[in-house]
């Protein structure tokens, strides 16, 4: 073999080696980037799924505990005999934080008082200043007033949240306000005229602005344990409401 | 003659630089997405409520946005933060702080009163607060800048992807390299 001969021949293997171990590196390169994405999917995957059931709802049991209308707008839900500890829910039905925690939690807190373990004093209010929410939330909340079983009060309750119109437009319009009521059984002669003169508009506005001031409320929601404000992250997490609910009775 | 050696010492030290700008640009990035995501995990029912505050998506997707965000923030932010798939990481959070620009323009735009919700809380404003769309405006486009030189100069100092052997030309040999793939 000529010495050219062999320096190309060497060179042919070096490029040879050079190649495979490129390759090589090339293949432990995929491999960490498949496993690091594998990893990070899942994460993520599992994160999600995790918060999805950290949110999901209690199931509503099916008898619900006695519920009593009183003259100032609330409704107070409870077993008899059973005097604490009080959970307060401070909501406006045109508030969407309110709706979000009604549809986290709501059930939560109704069980929690079928099951004697607390009693619930809903305070609807209206705490929006400008328009067009104010004037739904008055027609919705005033409409509640009409309704005198706490039963059907509390269905109706739920009805407005379930249709609560978005904060840029006019919504709870009188007619759906009636028909709703008509939805949840309220058969009272009287209801239909009542919802649509706004009867309680006035007598809603002034609870509102007497609880706001009295009741001390830096928004909506705000839900109360034996006067403790419970925070966000308790709140609009069913297990951790039920929890410390639960505690506060013990 | 004296002026052109200052010029290649000045690009010299700036080459050096460079890769630890790209570190603390990974840390600022990652350790707000993280901090971000951390602060919703925990109250998926808020952080649901503030996407649906922007009004933007469907209930559903919005749903699943609520559920998915803050968990994929921290997860790209810890990737970031160990600069590990650097490149890709800092895409996937530029494109993620752009959507954020977007949605919170967008909300100023149509009027909305809401808060970002970028830090928790449930998208409405307390009693009495005012929007702040221009100064979470800023934040987040301070943030895309960010994600915009990590994704030009990955992965930069103290980054496993050089550790790993991941960053395909190891910074200061990017040149070398070059020109050895092109022989």
């Amino acid at each position: 073999m000529s010495k050219g001969a062999r320096e190309a021949s060497a060179r042919e293997r070096i490029a040879a080696q050079r190649a495979a171990s490129r390759k090589q590196d090339q293949r432990r390169r995929l491999m960490i980037i498949t496993a690091v994405g594998a990893v990070a999917v899942a994460a993520i995957g599992l994160g999600s799924w995790y918060a999805a059931s950290r949110n999901a709802a209690e199931k509503p049991v099916l008898a619900q505990a006695p519920a009593t209308v009183n003259a100032d707008g609330t409704l107070t839900l409870g077993k008899p005999g059973v005097t604490g500890p009080v959970v307060e829910v401070y909501e406006d039905f045109q508030c969407p934080a309110c709706k979000a925690l009604e549809d986290s939690s709501g059930s939560t807190i109704k069980n929690l008082a079928a099951e004697g373990k607390a009693k619930v004093i809903y305070h609807p209010i209206t705490i929006f200043p400008q328009e067009p929410t104010r004037s739904n939330s008055i027609r919705a909340a005033s409409a509640a007033r009409c309704i005198t079983d706490g039963r059907q009060w509390l269905a109706f309750h739920d009805k407005l949240f379930q249709n609560q119109p978005g904060e840029t437009v006019e919504g709870f319009a009188l007619n759906d306000l009636v028909s709703w009521g008509e939805d949840v059984g309220v058969t009272a002669p009287g209801f239909p005229e009542c919802v649509t003169s706004q009867k309680y508009a006035q007598a809603q506005a002034n609870q509102s602005a007497k609880v706001l001031k009295n009741d001390k409320l830096t928004g909506t929601p705000t839900i109360r344990v034996n006067g403790k404000d419970l925070p966000n992250q308790t709140a609009y997490v069913p297990a951790k409401l039920r929890e410390a609910v639960l505690a506060a009775g013990r | 003659m004296a002026a052109h050696i200052h010029v290649s010492r000045w690009s010299l030290s700036a080459q050096g630089a460079v890769p630890w700008v790209t570190t603390i640009a990974r840390l600022l990035l990652g350790g707000v997405l993280i901090a971000a995501g951390w602060l919703k995990i925990g109250t998926p029912a808020l952080s649901v409520q503030a996407v649906k505050a922007y009004e933007l998506l469907p209930g559903g997707a919005a749903t699943a946005v609520g559920y998915g965000l803050p968990i994929l923030e921290i997860v790209f932010g810890a990737l970031l933060v160990l600069g590990l798939l650097t490149r890709f990481s800092a895409v996937v959070a530029g494109l993620l702080m752009l959507a954020f620009v977007a949605g919170i323009a967008s909300a100023w735009a149509r009027g909305l009163r809401i808060d970002c919700g970028c830090f928790g809380g449930d998208g409405t404003l307390a009693a009495g607060q005012e929007p702040a769309y221009l100064t979470e405006l800023l934040r987040d486009a301070g943030l895309v800048l960010c994600a915009a030189w990590v994704a030009w100069f990955p992965p930069g100092r103290l980054a496993l992807d050089s550790l790993l052997g991941l960053s395909a030309r190891p910074d200061d040999e990017e040149h070398d390299l070059d020109e050895e793939n092109d022989s």
